[in-house]
């Protein structure tokens, strides 16, 4: 310690000489307000602010973008029975747990490979993170035509002639589902490798002595000790499921029913303006996204506390 | 090899060999294991660059190796505009990725070591904003930035991503931050530093490898962006068009038939620098991605 401290000194020494300690500059406290203005100015104004904005339009009529006059909750009852935002829904929930299910299986057997192998882990861990950095579109547009009749390379690699994957209503979700997966899953294994590492490996020599076998040292060590990163991964990917909209949009455009509610929302802000209508719905979708996070969270708060009260 | 030392002295002694070579043929098994990772994570783009140097007919070829090859589909993405649009999403990235470095840098530091009331409630609110679908922000902003003028430009896209990245840019960094030894500061303020020269003087420094990671988490995931790009700025490479809306929208010769040659060319265009920054930057980014979701 005494050495980083000289360091220090050396840094903070060549200012202009001679100061008294704490009479120069703002106090901490007045930094620490001053350091979190303008993010939380920031958050405020382009977050909170237009969410409550859109909550005052989706109160409002409207006909194109042309403002009519006070609406109460019309554009509500409109989005609750249109059969298109019910589809949504059911599209946006399938895609979510299937995919979030399938990433985290696939994602848990490659940090559980990683984590054990020696030789080629760096170069591993590499590639892994070039599905994480190659643009979602362009992910979309590569299984796209991976997926494709013409030029047909999935049909020729598994031997099925003409089969139309993209034109299929149940086939197409697994297309897109399949994309999100390849996409994701080397990210859920980075975040749980990091909570694997973490684990001490003492744990797992005593329970060997114990004689354990590899099953149930996995079950009853590896499983509860990675609980935390398997919930933060968890949170994480279920929200951005949530969220999707550029697979369905660039892979399919939301045809055969794989329109997701990023999706319709966005459609009647552009497409077929209707602002009161398109606000209803992004206000609905917030809140059921949010509602979600909120529960995941206060899931994920408890576990932490049990786990410490465990340690 | 720990199999090895943890048996008693007899069993050690005659189970050996029997260990030894049935770890080699283990190890092997995983390294293999470990290519299944590797071609799961890198044939997709192998995929890609074959595809985008195919010309004429070779396109509706599913072998991969099938010719002729050549540079013709480059040719047709740099006719399209698509400089423009690397342009655009470069300037909209490094916007992004200098305000919320600036930004967000400010607030972890003050809520990792600065004495702040209500460190909880603000904690939460960044946590509830990390949590927003930006879909929420789709139809209002759309009517702010149309009444403001901000549809159509760099500025109507950066403040918004800006906005989104601040959460995961205040949790990596206040991890960074928190991991930084207290008595650096200690000793600063005893040789009567001021706060804030302590910040940009020793722990701004310090925290740089972090910043850095965080720089270059923020600048993929605004590169990236799609959803408020295609709402925003959906035309035009001129103004704001950005690259994953280009790529998105890519016309052929004959209408509604997707130009499999152009878009994998512009795809590898986009792809391979950002590959070479992901290798290149390995540890870091790996680093800071697992600070900021371990912390959230």
């Amino acid at each position: 310690m005494a050495e980083v401290a000289t360091e220090s000194r050396t840094l903070s020494g060549p200012g202009p000489g001679g100061r008294r300690p704490r009479t120069k500059g703002v106090s901490e406290k007045g930094l620490g307000r001053l350091f979190v203005t303008p993010a939380i100015g920031l958050m405020v104004l382009v977050a909170l602010f237009p969410v409550i904005y859109a909550f005052v339009v989706s109160l409002r009529a409207y006909t194109g973008r042309q403002y009519e006059g006070f609406a109460g909750f019309e554009n509500y009852s409109e989005a609750l029975n249109d059969d298109k935002f019910w589809a949504s829904l059911q599209f946006t929930f399938t895609f979510t747990v299937i995919s979030v299910g399938a990433e985290f299986i696939i994602g848990l057997g490659f940090a559980l490979l990683m984590n054990q192998a020696f030789r080629g882990r760096g170069i591993t861990r590499a590639a892994i993170l070039v599905p994480w950095v190659i643009p979602t579109v362009i992910a979309a547009q590569m299984w796209f035509f991976m997926f494709n009749v013409n030029p047909g390379f999935i049909n020729s690699a598994l031997g099925l002639g003409e089969f139309n994957w993209l034109g299929e209503s149940g086939w197409v979700k697994f297309a897109v589902i399949f994309a999100d997966v390849w996409k994701t899953a080397p990210f859920v294994a980075l975040l749980l490798l990091a909570g694997l590492q973490t684990i001490p490996t003492d744990v797992y020599e005593s329970a060997r002595v114990d004689g354990a076998n590899a099953w149930q040292r996995f079950w009853h060590i590896t499983l509860p000790l990675l609980r935390p990163a398997i919930f933060v991964a968890l949170l994480f990917r279920t929200i951005e499921a949530l969220r999707v909209y550029d697979l369905p949009q660039v892979m399919t455009g939301g045809a055969f029913d794989t329109e997701s509610l990023s999706m319709v929302v966005q459609q009647y802000v552009v497409k077929t303006p209707d602002p009161g209508l398109g606000s209803a719905l992004s206000t609905i979708t917030f809140t059921i996204i949010l509602g979600i996070g909120v529960i995941f969270v206060s899931l994920l708060g408890r576990e932490l506390v049990i786990g410490r009260k465990d340690q | 090899m720990s199999a090895t030392t943890a048996g008693t002295g007899r069993s050690r002694r005659r189970s050996r060999g029997a260990v030894e070579s049935s770890t080699s043929a283990r190890t092997w098994g995983k390294t293999a294991l470990l290519a299944v990772i590797f071609l799961w994570c890198l044939f997709p783009f192998f995929w890609l660059i074959m595809t985008s140097f195919k010309v004429q007919g070779a396109l509706n070829s599913a072998n991969l190796f099938d010719g002729p090859f050549g540079l013709a589909n480059y040719r047709n993405v740099f006719n399209q505009d698509f400089h423009l649009n690397l342009r655009n999403s470069l300037v909209i990235a490094t916007m992004t990725t200098i305000l919320c470095v600036v930004i967000g840098s400010l607030a972890a530091y003050a809520i990792a070591r600065l004495p702040l009331k209500r460190k909880i409630l603000l904690l939460t609110g960044v946590l509830a904003v990390s949590l927003f679908p930006p879909v929420a922000l789709v139809p209002p902003l759309y009517e702010l930035w149309r009444t403001l003028g901000l549809l159509n430009t760099y500025e109507g896209l950066y403040i918004p991503y800006t906005s989104f990245t601040l959460p995961l840019t205040i949790f990596i960094l206040t991890t960074f931050f928190a991991a930084i030894p207290k008595e650096l500061e200690e000793a600063a303020k005893m040789d009567g530093a001021s706060p804030f020269k302590t910040f940009y003087r020793v722990i701004l420094p310090l925290a740089a490898p972090g910043v850095f990671a965080a720089a270059i988490i923020i600048f993929v995931s605004a590169w990236n962006e799609f959803l408020l790009a295609n709402t925003f700025a959906p035309r035009d490479p001129e103004v704001a068009q950005t690259v994953p809306v280009a790529i998105s929208l890519f016309t052929g010769a004959v209408d509604f038939q997707r130009p499999i040659g152009s878009i994998t060319a512009a795809c590898v265009v986009v792809t391979i620098p950002m590959i070479i920054v992901a290798l290149a930057f390995q540890k870091r980014i790996i680093a800071g991605l697992t600070a900021g979701s371990l912390k959230g």
